[in-house]
């Protein structure tokens, strides 16, 4: 349990390797975007791969102008080859599985047992290099609203990558029909998984207008503030499918990275 | 029942089985393998059949030999694979069989890419298959809408014994958002199309029964062919469907407007974006947004067309190279200026190109 107000690197503790894992749709994207973001914003050199061999849109290469002006590198398939829908690896992310000090490697794999087989062909490094394998859980998808069905999802991501699982992050929401409750519930679901499994509840990651309420304030859990980067075209700034802007919030101008921008206050929580 | 999450692509999957589907036949293509995936976890759990095919041309015979034995049936793909299936749908349109096809629309021509289209519309409403047949054509514009014209997919195609194509955009496919899925589990009751009198199966001593599309005598293939014929027609009298995103929000012919833009699926979506935008800058345009791509709302549209203020013109904006411009040219006939804007490739115009855009054809300073 990380006390409200403890500065951030207590939250997220020299881990080096975050790799994010879960049923296909879980929010795996945002949350490693926001993730690699808050990272970056507390002073830690952040990478992050976009290990996604499932999904054919969504996925974090989107986002990559907003993390490049940040300041946070990417490795993500070259030239067009982002656009496809070919499993590729790069071989950049193996030396992204031994980290130099001051840098912390976050892993977007893709969805389902399927998505994490891409993580499988790295196994000794991952293993030899400490890592964390979180699994992430929206409560609101299919084949996702039981503790069985988590653990069930869990079990066949560690068959095919041959990785424990080391930590559960919950990322209950309908987008912009979340309520409170929706996020409390998940959060119930994420607690009774994580005990079921022997491992640690590691975040709440929350939409940026539910990270204030008493409520969200009260969870004993580390809360990851999200701003929503997947989006849709019409809620786009710039055109959908052309380079990187893609999903660039018409609210939110591109741009070095400010607190305010990224939803992020210094110290204190990741939500501060 | 709660809300759920979910990916356009599976919540067509859940919205089938909720009509009754139980049996499913198709191969794997980006954009809309979340389909198949969804429901060849799903069918199980309620006694349906899953059928990877070996191919496109493979999944629509079977669903040609399921809907021809009275049983409910569909397939999915997306454009390429929607390409291979062409001669199977003109047999099924033939032989005046009920079934559902998906098809999540990719950038082309050729393999194209993996980015969403609309460049297939006149596949699906005009020149799919060969012969004089015609395909029902459905667009959804989110993802609640796409199940909810699930149903009346299925509805429709048993009605008329007609295949029924749900057309969308792989951005409809892929994107996700809360849905909900309204009424009973089965909506329609499970693989009882009411085949009473054209289905094939076990005799029983009742009358031979031909699942046919051959017809050598021409007089009586002039027949066949008056009285599908006949059908399209009765279609496209009852069925067409459309929305207008007018002044009023979305009530039907709330206040006036100086432009009529026309768009379909996520197309629209943006071009409401871009109303709402240039509205707030007093710019009065209206979208007119067609439900059903094939029967086409002319008379609807050419209402709507009357309606605009002066002589202000339509502005027709697709994800092609201009597909549906010229249906809207049709209802039309000559009365109004036509613009057209659109894109290809899996580019997806901004609400501010459209916004703009508006702004160039009603003469105001860009914003």
């Amino acid at each position: 349990m990380t006390p409200h107000g403890a500065p951030a690197a207590t939250v997220l503790p020299g881990e080096r390797v975050i790799a994010l894992v879960g049923a296909y749709g879980c929010g795996k994207t945002e949350v490693s975007v926001n993730l690699a973001l808050h990272l970056r914003e507390h002073g830690l050199r952040v990478q992050i791969a976009d290990l996604d061999i499932v999904n054919p849109y969504f996925r974090c290469r989107e986002a990559r102008d907003l993390m490049d002006a940040a300041g946070i590198r990417v490795v993500i398939p070259p030239g067009s080859q982002a656009f496809s829908d070919l499993p590729i690896i790069v071989p950049e992310i193996a030396g992204m599985l031994a980290p130099p000090a001051g840098t912390v490697s976050v892993l977007d794999v893709g969805g389902d047992d399927v998505g994490a087989r891409a993580l499988a062909s790295f196994r000794p490094l991952v293993r030899d290099g400490g890592y964390e394998l979180w699994q992430v859980i929206n409560a609101r998808r299919p084949f996702s609203d039981t503790v069985a069905a988590c653990l069930e999802m869990q079990d066949a991501i560690r068959a095919s990558s041959r990785l424990r699982v080391t930590g559960v992050v919950a990322n209950t929401h309908l987008i912009e029909e979340t309520t409170e409750d929706v996020i409390l519930r998940g959060v119930e679901l994420a607690r009774a998984v994580a005990a079921a499994a022997s491992v640690p509840l590691r975040l709440v990651a929350v939409m940026d207008e539910f990270a204030d309420t008493p409520a969200v304030r009260a969870l004993p859990e580390p809360v990851l503030r999200l701003r929503r980067r997947m989006l849709p075209p019409w809620l786009a700034r710039a055109r959908t499918g052309t380079r990187g802007a893609t999903h660039a919030a018409r609210s939110v101008p591109l741009g070095k990275p400010t607190p305010e921008r990224f939803g992020l206050s210094r110290g204190g929580r990741c939500h501060g | 029942m709660t809300k759920v999450l979910m990916k356009g692509n599976e919540a067509l999957g859940e919205a089938a089985v909720r009509a009754g589907c139980r049996h499913f036949f198709g191969y794997p293509i980006t954009p809309q393998t979340e389909i198949p995936e969804y429901l060849v976890k799903r069918l199980p759990q309620v006694g349906g059949v899953f059928v990877q095919a070996e191919s496109e041309v493979a999944s629509i015979n079977m669903v040609m030999g399921a809907a021809g034995m009275g049983i409910r049936c569909m397939t999915s793909s997306s454009s390429p694979g929607i390409s291979l299936m062409a001669e199977g749908v003109s047999y099924i349109a033939a032989c005046e069989l009920p079934c559902v096809i998906i098809n999540m629309m990719r950038a082309g021509p050729g393999l194209g890419g993996i980015l969403p289209a609309q460049s297939d519309y006149f596949q699906a409403t005009r020149g799919h298959g060969h012969g004089d047949y015609q395909v029902i054509v459905l667009a959804p514009s989110s993802v609640q809408e796409a199940v909810d014209l699930m149903t009346l997919a299925f509805e429709l195609a048993e009605t008329y014994r007609n295949p029924v194509m749900v057309c969308a955009d792989g951005m409809i496919g892929q994107m996700m958002e809360p849905v909900e899925f309204a009424g009973e589990p089965d909506a329609l009751p499970p693989n009882e199309m009411g085949g009473d009198d054209w289905a094939l199966g076990v005799r029983e001593g009742r009358k031979r029964r031909i699942v046919n599309s051959l017809y050598l005598s021409p007089d009586e293939l002039n027949e066949h062919n008056l009285k599908l014929k006949a059908k399209y027609d009765d279609i496209a009298a009852k069925e067409t469907r459309h929305e207008l995103y007018g002044p009023e929000g979305d009530a039907e012919g709330g206040g006036g407007y100086d432009l009529l833009l026309v768009a379909f699926g996520t197309m629209a979506r943006i071009c409401k974006t871009a109303i709402d935008d240039v509205r707030a800058e007093g710019l009065r345009a209206a979208l007119f947004r067609p439900i059903t791509l094939n029967p086409f709302p002319f008379a609807d549209l050419r209402r709507a067309m009357d309606a605009i203020e002066g002589d202000g013109a339509v502005f027709d904006v697709e994800m092609s190279m201009g597909q549906m411009v010229y249906d809207v040219k049709l209802a039309a006939e000559g009365t109004r200026r036509i613009e057209f804007h659109g894109t290809a490739g899996g580019v997806v115009p901004s609400p501010d190109e459209v916004a703009q855009k508006i702004r160039e054809i009603l003469g105001a300073a860009p914003a």
